[in-house]
């Protein structure tokens, strides 16, 4: 008896992908006319609307999650391996 | 000063002011430059019934101005319990030898093979510095270096990144290199060998165990391998309005060496599913992949919602998708609650497989690590945070995670309907943090 | 240069240090020396800060390299650029009365209660480099014809206050501060149980006649002060004094001239120390008419002739 698998479709796979791209297509598209002027940062400048906020607390979960599960980073750089994956 | 105007006079006043007043982010100042930042956590992982982990991380950062910024972290952690090792359970005990070849353990009927040699302490340390080079560019170096008794990873990177339109778009790109050693309690196994196990056949006594040994190393290779990894990131990060800005990456990776994992076991089974003998896996020698990901921050009035999504593909046909999502809701001036769900789903290696049938010819490449195969994650979680009036802060978040790794069309013969082959994985983490 | 301290009282801290040639106090809502302490710390420190970077008394600061580029651009960082952005907000809501490049001024006219008023020539060839809408900047430069200077000391420390106002709510968000510097002030937010703030404060004593007093007596006037910012704009024995005439140390910048016959001192109690500076200061330009501006503009104030 032999073992029987199902492949997935790669075909949503690519799908996926061509939406991806198209939101980044109208995310970029008038980049110059997005933003803000300088005396318009105050919510922006806030700690907790940087980009790293909770830095600590990312790298945490960033390392359960690179050892219990098969994709990692995407984020920024992984910085630092284990023998955990 | 013309008097008609007069009225007008305060309100131009109190909005130049208030400009003046919520203009960027140097009045903001909350430390005084060159001062060392301490952020600092402890967090606990546990599995109910497997694996836990106590891990420790102390960062430290220091503004030298003019966009100088040193960071340097420490994380230890420990790690104990049981991990599965990707054999199946049967109706039956089962004897396992463990990896270093000294002793065994035995599973009990219908129970999951669990292998709880698994402790190890773990020391990392990282370094990071910013520095601009000219108008609106700025380049980042980082080191790390980590070391288990059984692994030892250093790595190098370097990113530089730009800012345009008034700093409303900052582009970045960065290359990371990894370069880890393995060598494993026991020796290397022997892709796809068999597992030596001592049940009596090598007869008793010190020759006994010598030929024990001998068998057993004759599935071993005694030195230690390498893996290279080879980073590349593509960022951009783009203000939207004073309320929101996005970020786009992509990034690709590409991994050659040893990338198998040397405790991982799979079971080679009969027609009727009773497993025949156990083999060590075996994965390729190389991975490339692709992931693109998707970040918008927002800014309510006492609100911020920061919601990300990932998507993931590689050469070894795992496709994954990750939603993480939280929203930090402040309660107050000193306070806030952030409410945290992150949905997680992946698709199997392609050379995954739960086990192995002994009618078909072994395959190059098989693996029964479930955390290769089919499965969604889900994580729900709460943190609260408290700002002292000393400028310290401190912060308690509670998590649960749980995996429920699925079949991905694989049949269960035989005795193996009536196993469960693919338990769900519940873990609560609990973490305490404490800045200043 | 970097001194501070702190002196407990019954119900609060005080913490105290001397910048911008004036003693600077924070009254803080606390009993605990090291809450203050670290406050205190971080507010004088943002206090230096301020005075090295824009003092026109140093020669290694963003203001000394833009006075002495004679014609050529200068860059400039963010928080020059806000601060030139609001500064030229004055410009225009004073129509012109208010140019911070009005301090070349100086080099003529010296306020010592002296009898020394400058010629018209003098004046005349100051007025040359004077004229903020001949200043072109932008986020990143800042460009003056040659000769001409900027003086920020007339928005200096009550931006200092409110900086550090606002530096003392990131650090202690739920404690009442009251920041004095020299008579600006600023209080964080209320404290507990709504009470007020008491602060001393140099005031002209009420009965100074217009013309006989040479001198003007000064009282220590205690105000009491929940929120907001107050500051002064006032003599401060600086004047001069020719021929039975008080000319006041209030300059006009399109004249060269002091104003005449203004108030000595007046007083604004606004949202922000920037905003009630900038409104005593403009209350002073209007001289003669300071009272009636001020009461058409509502806002809280005293003025003393």
């Amino acid at each position: 008896m032999n073992i029987i698998k199902i492949k997935t479709s790669k075909n949503h796979t690519k799908n996926l992908i061509s939406v991806f791209f198209i939101i980044t297509a109208m995310q970029l598209g008038g980049c110059a006319n997005l933003g803000v002027q300088p005396w318009e940062r105050d919510l922006l400048a806030k700690d907790e609307m940087a980009l790293n906020a909770d830095a600590v607390d990312i790298g945490l979960d960033e390392h359960i999650y690179f050892s219990k599960e098969g994709t990692s980073g995407g984020r920024s750089f992984a910085g630092g391996g284990c023998g955990c994956n | 000063m013309q008097l008609s105007k007069s009225k007008r006079i305060t309100t131009l006043l109190a909005t130049a002011t208030c400009t003046l007043l919520n203009a960027g982010v140097q009045a903001q100042e909350t430390k005084s430059e060159n001062d060392w930042q301490f952020d600092t956590a402890i967090l606990y992982y546990g599995e109910t019934d497997r694996v836990s982990l106590l891990e420790g991380v102390v960062s430290a950062t220091k503004d030298f101005g003019d966009q100088r910024v040193l960071n340097t972290k420490l994380v230890i952690d420990t790690l104990t319990g049981a991990s599965a090792t990707g054999a199946v359970s049967q109706p039956y005990a089962q004897t396992f030898s463990r990896p270093s070849g000294d002793g065994q353990y035995t599973t009990s009927p219908n129970e999951l093979p669990l292998d709880d040699t698994f402790k190890d302490t773990r020391v990392q340390l990282s370094a990071n510095w910013t520095q601009p080079i000219y108008k609106d560019t700025r380049v980042n170096l980082g080191a790390n270096i980590s070391r288990e008794y059984d692994y030892l990873s250093v790595g190098t990177s370097v990113s530089a990144e730009r800012d345009f339109y008034n700093k409303n778009t900052t582009a970045l790109f960065g290359l990371s290199y990894q370069f880890d050693s393995i060598d494993p309690v026991g020796g290397r196994p022997i892709g796809l060998s068999t597992m030596v196990v001592d049940e009596g056949q090598f007869g008793a006594g010190g020759a006994g165990e010598d030929a024990f040994e001998a068998a057993f190393d004759q599935t071993r290779i005694t030195d230690t391998d390498d893996k290279s990894t080879i980073d590349a990131l593509f960022g951009l990060t783009q203000v939207i309005n004073r309320r929101m800005l996005v970020q786009l990456n992509y990034s690709y990776s590409t991994s050659s060496g040893y990338l198998n994992d040397p405790y991982k076991l799979l079971s080679l089974v009969n027609n009727n599913g009773e497993t025949q003998s156990i083999l060590h896996e075996n994965r390729p020698d190389s991975r490339a992949k692709h992931s693109v990901y998707a970040q918008t921050k927002y800014a309510f009035d006492n609100a911020v919602a920061d919601v990300s999504y990932r998507f993931a593909t590689d050469d070894w046909d795992i496709t994954s998708h990750t939603i993480d999502s939280k929203l930090r809701y402040n309660l107050s001036e000193s306070d806030y609650i952030q409410p945290h769900f992150r949905y997680y789903q992946q698709s199997e290696a392609d050379f995954y497989r739960p086990y192995l049938n002994d009618i078909d010819a072994l395959p190059a490449f098989a693996s029964a690590d479930y955390r290769l195969g089919e499965m969604t994650a889900i994580t729900v979680g709460l943190k609260y945070g408290h700002k002292m009036n000393n400028g310290h802060e401190w912060g308690v978040r509670a998590e649960y995670y749980q995996q429920d790794p699925k079949n991905a069309g694989f049949e269960n013969i035989g005795v193996l309907a009536n196993q469960d082959l693919y338990p769900s994985v519940k873990a609560f983490i609990l973490q305490f943090s404490y800045s200043f | 240069m970097s001194d501070w301290k702190i002196q407990t009282a019954d119900d609060h801290i005080k913490g105290s240090f001397f910048c911008m040639a004036s003693p600077c106090e924070l009254l803080i809502d606390t009993t605990d020396p090291l809450v203050a302490s670290h406050i205190t710390k971080h507010a004088a420190a943002e206090a230096f800060r301020i005075e090295q970077k824009f003092s026109r008394y140093r020669n290694d600061n963003i203001v000394s390299a833009i006075n002495q580029a004679q014609g050529k651009s200068v860059a400039i960082d963010d928080e020059t650029f806000q601060l030139l952005t609001f500064a030229n907000s004055c410009f225009e809501i004073s129509d012109g009365m208010f140019d911070i490049t009005s301090g070349v001024l100086r080099r003529a006219w010296t306020f010592d209660g002296s009898d020394n008023v400058p010629n018209e020539e003098t004046i005349n060839q100051l007025l040359a480099f004077i004229g903020w809408d001949r200043v072109n900047f932008d986020q990143q430069q800042i460009t003056m014809p040659p000769g001409f200077e900027i003086d920020l000391g007339g928005i200096g420390k009550e931006y200092a206050v409110d900086c550090v106002a606002k530096l003392c709510t990131t650090l202690a968000p739920a404690l009442s501060i009251l920041v004095n510097f020299g008579g600006d002030i600023q209080v964080t937010q209320k404290k507990k149980e709504g009470k007020y703030w008491l602060v001393g404060i140099e005031m002209p004593a009420q009965d100074t006649s217009k013309t006989k007093n040479n001198n003007t007596t000064y009282n220590t006037v205690m105000v009491k002060i929940a929120r907001g910012g107050l500051a002064t704009s006032g003599d401060a024995n600086r004047y001069l004094l020719h021929n039975g005439v008080r000319y006041s140390h209030v300059l006009n910048p399109q004249l060269g001239k002091p104003i005449m016959d203004g108030p000595r001192s007046v007083t604004i109690a606004s949202d922000h120390c920037v905003q009630a500076g900038l409104m005593a200061t403009l209350a002073l330009l209007q001289g003669k008419q300071a009272e009636q501006f001020l009461i058409e503009q509502e806002v809280t104030y005293w003025c003393y002739w």
